[in-house]
């Protein structure tokens, strides 16, 4: 359900014959020097969203420098040339507004949310930031810091805090998706101002980004506002550096025991998956909410409730551009041993991959697919993200409204296909997070 | 021609003009403030009494209903804990359904249907409207509360309550309950193993019996239905829901503390100590100082761009972040002011929340901050606006707190009309400076005394409740002498050193499983093994014997280090206090300490090689209570009988660090002095 959830942020909303829902309606242009422009017009509230996506992630780095891509996401606020250091939150909430970004392993994402009298304010701040932010010594110590903080809050002292970074670090051995976003603090430290100033000139360019506006906007005067603030950032000189990397499939499985500040035992299972705008990508999210969406789901009914063996499991396919991993976590029950578990996960597994559905359970994963994409695109922070999404990874803006065509596609056979395609027992990466207490005792 | 040449150069300049105008140096200036209008939500009362708000938002093809109970706070006494359970009881199966067989049909359609104590809440594309309030009626009319549902649900709660223990936040949640309303008041009780383990079935039905009518309740319908429609389908679904008189209860107001204090939860593991500087309010929706709080509170901690954020996190780097809350409810709130610092920065960090706090009532807020204040709280109010369902919330407070029917309508003009004198009253009517309770959960050792210039510091422990101040009356006691009356009372050394061998099996049982443990010791050889089980399942085995250790887990067996073997020697007696003396051990008598409710002597015992074992011995009966190991995990000691003149406790709770329950242990098979094989250590 979980990743019903997101998918439906990510992707949108499409007319459905039953449902005979309206389009989501936009109008998009693009200035000389590259940048995307897409707007949204819905006046049933006075606010306004606009956000700035960048096509780089950590996927972007140099090995030898990760980290950046989500550096630059903390350094980005530090100001620019008329915006003073620290300032830049500020000037958002005193104007009533509210403000965020993340940075995941393709993307970087910068939104606020305003009053929509506020629009051209959003606009020069970040046209400010595209054309001329600060990168200077002074906002990268001080973001080193802050970054520092965030690690041990939400890697080092989060309970399981690490699956991710420890998961991708053996599911790829060629590609740069084996670093997660957060990337390694000695680089950080090791990387000259030079660095991070070639970092900005290459990626936060106007031909590697994609403005979108939702709300309460009349559409000419936001076309004309956008002229006014974006026109004279100059294009990108370089060619932006995509990484083309072919990770060889495994033929071995990789298993590992990781200790941790927890208290409670989990499984971690992670399996490649197709590039994010493969075919396939539809069925696999299917057959994650068939496994854990919903209390009467496979896993979640057997594990959770009849064996109580799981205290939570859950199946994540993490889409990624190249190709993500399909991440599943059981964490045990009281006094079940790690292994016990895993053993009626893959059981389970097998089942699917023998058996497939029943067309009972399908309809019901075609309903439960159904009101997640409904359901996703309620605000217009998730509209916004949803049609910068589908420019940026789908090629094509118009993909929003098609999301629901691509579902209906999927047959009941084809989850079973995935399931022995992807879910493969010799090519994944098997974790155990155990307590540290365990470790003193056995070692 | 001539005419479009000049419009031709007008568009020209237009343009220039245009680029012209972008003076970056300067923030663009706000456009002219839009209209907020609030939409509002239609309204009818049942019979029954069951008042309805429908807010018809046909942008998506949604529907939600909302069924909230409006019933005084409850005092649940010994049984605090139950209201917890009736939302998932409720859902637990019907007369109609299984729990799988609901759990399969709200899934069926996509649809979320929860319940609380006070809530029932269902959601569901419109075209399955009619499904899900079938569902949600079931819930509603027919739940049958099965036994096995509540004894799930106590597992996980008891689970929860043990993890909560160490869980520095959850003490200080508990601990300024405790000390802002006390533990006679709905919201200052907590719930214990005892107060869990005391709810029955026959409690949450007479608690849905009692509560679940429709004269208490309002139902909110957000989404595509008119009003019309809802009349409709409310009359169909609820129409027929039978009202009774609903018990009613008023608690006595808690007062402020009559000077500055510290309440203190000593945990010695702590690196960071979790501060809250808090004290009661009045203060509820449409009280003439609410609207007002909110801006003082915005001012003072409500955000990062705030007083206490700016002074603790960005000036002194005391704590990743600093902030405060001006409760409301209908019965009482706090006020309250927290971070969690660093241990050694304790005290500047109390200072200076003390400083933020006398400085806010004494000189006011400036204009400035005033101004932002308000667009923050104007944007945030504007913004909620997005999600249909504010609207029925707000039509639920109007009717619950007698709003003045444009309450929300006028919000903002309200908000906005606050002078800097307003709020600098309203902080002097709510805040008294000097009646605060700081509470704090650290390290005591390094924090007690420098909290003492703040007030009387009185400790507590983490469920609470005012820690138990033992002094240990007889000063001539040492370890020895403790370790003498154990064996003693247990039956005296010649009866002890008659029991040269004792096989004992154990059982206990986790997460609806057998776990076995089986012990062979033989004292005067130092020989050892045990086996664990689970479901009659080897998982482990550990053998010590000629001073050396192996341990096996599934299918692997190691060496244990020298350094492990002496971490496990003193557990490896049955009577170790016969023996370790021997050995080298050295005992050292540590004070006495409560052991739940036992006063007892703590003894530490400590290997040649530098292992520390850690046993308490009832200062009344002289028997050994609790052992502590740091790899093992703490063990309890429970129901001695006499076995060939012996003491021995036939039940054990061991607490592990790797399992969140405590396992209650039994004695299921004890044989002494049995005949010994080589097998028997292998």
């Amino acid at each position: 359900m979980r990743k019903l959830i997101a998918l439906g942020l990510l992707v949108g909303v499409l007319n459905t014959p039953v449902l005979a829902q309206k389009n989501i309606e936009f109008k998009e242009f693009t200035l000389d020097n590259g940048l995307h422009v897409i707007m949204h017009q819905d006046n049933s509230t006075p606010i306004v969203v606009t956000s700035v996506l960048y096509h780089v992630g950590s996927k972007n780095e140099n090995p030898e420098r990760t980290g950046f891509a989500h550096f630059f996401e903390h350094l980005m606020f530090e100001g620019s040339e008329n915006i003073e250091r620290g300032q830049y939150m500020n000037i958002i909430q005193s104007r009533g507004g509210t403000l965020n970004a993340y940075t995941s392993n393709d993307i970087t994402y910068y939104y606020e949310l305003l009053p929509s009298n506020e629009l051209e304010l959003a606009l020069y701040m970040e046209s400010e930031r595209m054309l001329h932010s600060k990168v200077d010594i002074t906002g990268v110590e001080t973001q080193r810091e802050v970054v520092k903080e965030e690690r041990r809050q939400r890697y080092e002292n989060q309970p399981y805090g690490t699956i991710l970074p420890e998961t991708l670090v053996r599911a790829y051995s060629e590609h740069p998706y084996r670093w997660a976003p957060i990337g390694s603090m000695d680089h950080l430290n090791a990387a000259t101002i030079e660095e991070f100033q070639q970092f900005y000139k290459d990626f936060y360019v106007p031909n590697n980004a994609t403005l979108t506006i939702a709300g309460d906007i009349d559409y000419a005067t936001t076309e004309s506002l956008v002229r006014k603030y974006f026109t004279e950032i100059p294009k990108g000189s370089k060619e932006i550096y995509r990484p083309n990397v072919i990770e060889p499939k495994k033929v071995a499985e990789i298993r590992d025991v990781i200790y941790d500040n927890i208290q409670i035992p989990a499984v971690i299972q992670a399996y490649n998956l197709p590039p994010r705008n493969h075919p396939d990508s539809y069925a696999l999210s299917m057959l994650s909410t068939y496994l854990t969406g919903g209390n009467s789901s496979l896993m979640t009914k057997e594990l959770v409730d009849k064996q109580q063996k799981a205290l939570v499991i859950a199946a994540i396919p993490l889409e990624l551009e190249d190709g993500g991993i399909f991440i599943m976590y059981g964490i045990t029950n009281m006094g079940v041993e790690p292994k016990d578990l895993e053993t009626e996960v893959d059981k389970l597994i097998k089942q699917v991959q023998d058996q497939g559905i029943s067309d009972e359970e399908f309809a019901k994963l075609k309903n439960q697919m159904e009101n997640a994409i409904v359901s996703g695109n309620s605000t217009i922070a998730g509209i916004a993200e949803n049609l910068a999404e589908a420019k940026v990874i789908y090629g094509d803006t118009q993909y929003i409204n098609q999301v629901m065509d691509y579902y209906s596609k999927v047959t009941k056979e084809d989850i079973q296909r995935v399931a022995k395609e992807y879910l493969d027992l010799n090519g994944r990466v098997v974790l155990y997070y155990l307590p540290k207490s365990a470790q003193s005792a056995t070692e | 021609m001539k005419k479009l040449a000049i419009s031709f150069v007008l568009t020209l300049l237009v343009t220039v003009g245009l680029f012209a105008q972008v003076d970056r140096s300067k923030l663009p200036a706000s456009g002219p403030a839009p209209e907020i209008k609030i939409k509002e939500a239609e309204t009818f009362t049942l019979a029954n009494g069951l008042k309805v708000f429908v807010v018809n938002n046909t942008k998506l093809p949604r529907v939600a209903f909302t069924l909230v109970l409006e019933r005084d706070p409850i005092l649940e006494g010994d049984k605090a804990g139950m209201t917890g359970f009736v939302g998932e009881m409720m859902m637990g199966g019907t007369a109609n359904r299984t729990k799988d067989q609901l759990d399969q049909e709200i899934d069926f359609i996509g649809a979320s249907l929860s319940a609380s104590s006070t809530s029932l809440f269902a959601s569901s594309l419109k075209k399955h409207q009619d499904k899900v309030l079938e569902l949600m009626a079931d819930v509603l009319y027919n739940p049958t509360f099965p036994q096995e549902e509540l004894d799930k649900l106590k597992k996980q709660s008891l689970t929860g309550l043990a993890q909560s223990k160490d869980n520095p936040q959850a003490i200080s949640s508990r601990l300024a309950a405790a000390v802002l309303y006390g533990k006679n008041h709905p919201y200052g009780e907590i719930e214990t193993e005892a107060s869990i383990n005391n709810i029955t079935v026959e409690d949450i039905k007479k608690y849905y019996q009692t509560y679940f009518k429709p004269n208490i309740a309002y139902l909110a319908i957000v989404g595509d239905m008119s009003k019309a429609e809802a009349e409709k389908v409310v009359n169909e679904y609820f129409g027929k829901w039978q009202g009774a008189e609903v018990p009613k209860f008023t608690y006595p107001v808690p007062e402020r503390a009559s000077k500055r204090a510290v309440a203190l939860v000593d945990r010695s593991s702590s690196v960071q100590s979790v501060i809250n500087v808090t004290q009661p309010v009045q203060m509820k929706i449409g009280d003439p100082d609410y609207i007002s709080s909110r801006l003082l509170n915005q001012i003072l901690g409500g955000g990062s761009a705030s007083r206490l954020f700016m002074n603790l996190r960005e000036d002194k780097g005391y704590t990743y972040g600093a902030y405060s809350s001006i409760g409301s409810d209908k019965l009482v709130a706090a006020i309250s002011a927290t971070a969690s610092v660093r241990t050694e920065v304790t005290d500047s960090a109390v200072y200076e929340f003390i400083y933020e706090i006398n400085n806010l009532v004494e000189n006011g807020v400036t204009q400035e901050e005033l101004d932002k204040a308000k667009a923050e709280l104007s944007g945030s109010f504007g913004r909620s606006l997005e999600q249909p369902s504010t609207v029925a919330s707000f039509a639920l407070n109007i009717d619950r707190y007698n709003l003045p029917k444009d309450y929300y309508a006028t919000y903002l003009q309200k908000l906005n009309s606050y002078t800097v004198e307003d709020i600098n009253a309203t902080a002097k009517r709510l805040i008294e400076p000097d009646k605060f309770i700081i509470t704090t959960v650290g390290n005591g050792a390094e924090i007690k005394e420098k909290l003492e210039q703040f007030g009387e510091v009185t400790m507590y422990d983490n469920m609470g409740f005012p820690a138990k101040e033992i002094t240990m009356e007889d000063e001539s006691m040492t370890a020895e002498k403790v370790v003498e009356n154990y064996i003693k009372a247990i039956g005296g050394e010649e009866n002890a050193r008659a029991i040269q061998a004792v096989k004992m099996k154990l059982e206990a049982e986790i997460g609806g499983q057998k776990l076995g443990i089986s012990m062979t010791y033989n004292d005067p050889e130092m020989r050892y093994s045990q086996s664990t089980s689970v479901s009659g399942m080897v998982m482990q085995t550990a053998v010590l014997k000629d001073g050396k250790g192996t341990a096996s887990a599934q299918g692997q067996t190691i060496e244990m280090t020298s350094e492990q073997v002496d971490g496990q020697l003193f557990s490896s007696f049955f009577i170790p206090e016969l023996y370790v003396f021997e050995k080298g051990y050295t005992a050292k008598l540590d004070g006495v300490q409560d052991v739940d409710g036992t006063v007892a002597y703590k003894v530490m015992f400590s290997s040649p090689q530098g292992a520390t074992s850690v046993n308490y011995y009832a200062v009344d009966s002289g028997l050994k209570v609790k052992n502590e190991n740091a790899v093992a995990g703490d063990t309890y000691f429970l129901d001695y009988q006499r076995k060939n003149g012996v003491l021995i406790p036939m039940s054990q709770t061991i607490k592990l660090a790797m399992v969140p329950m405590p396992l209650e242990a039994k004695v299921i098979s004890l044989e002494i002095n049995p005949p010994l094989t080589e097998g028997d250590f292998q």
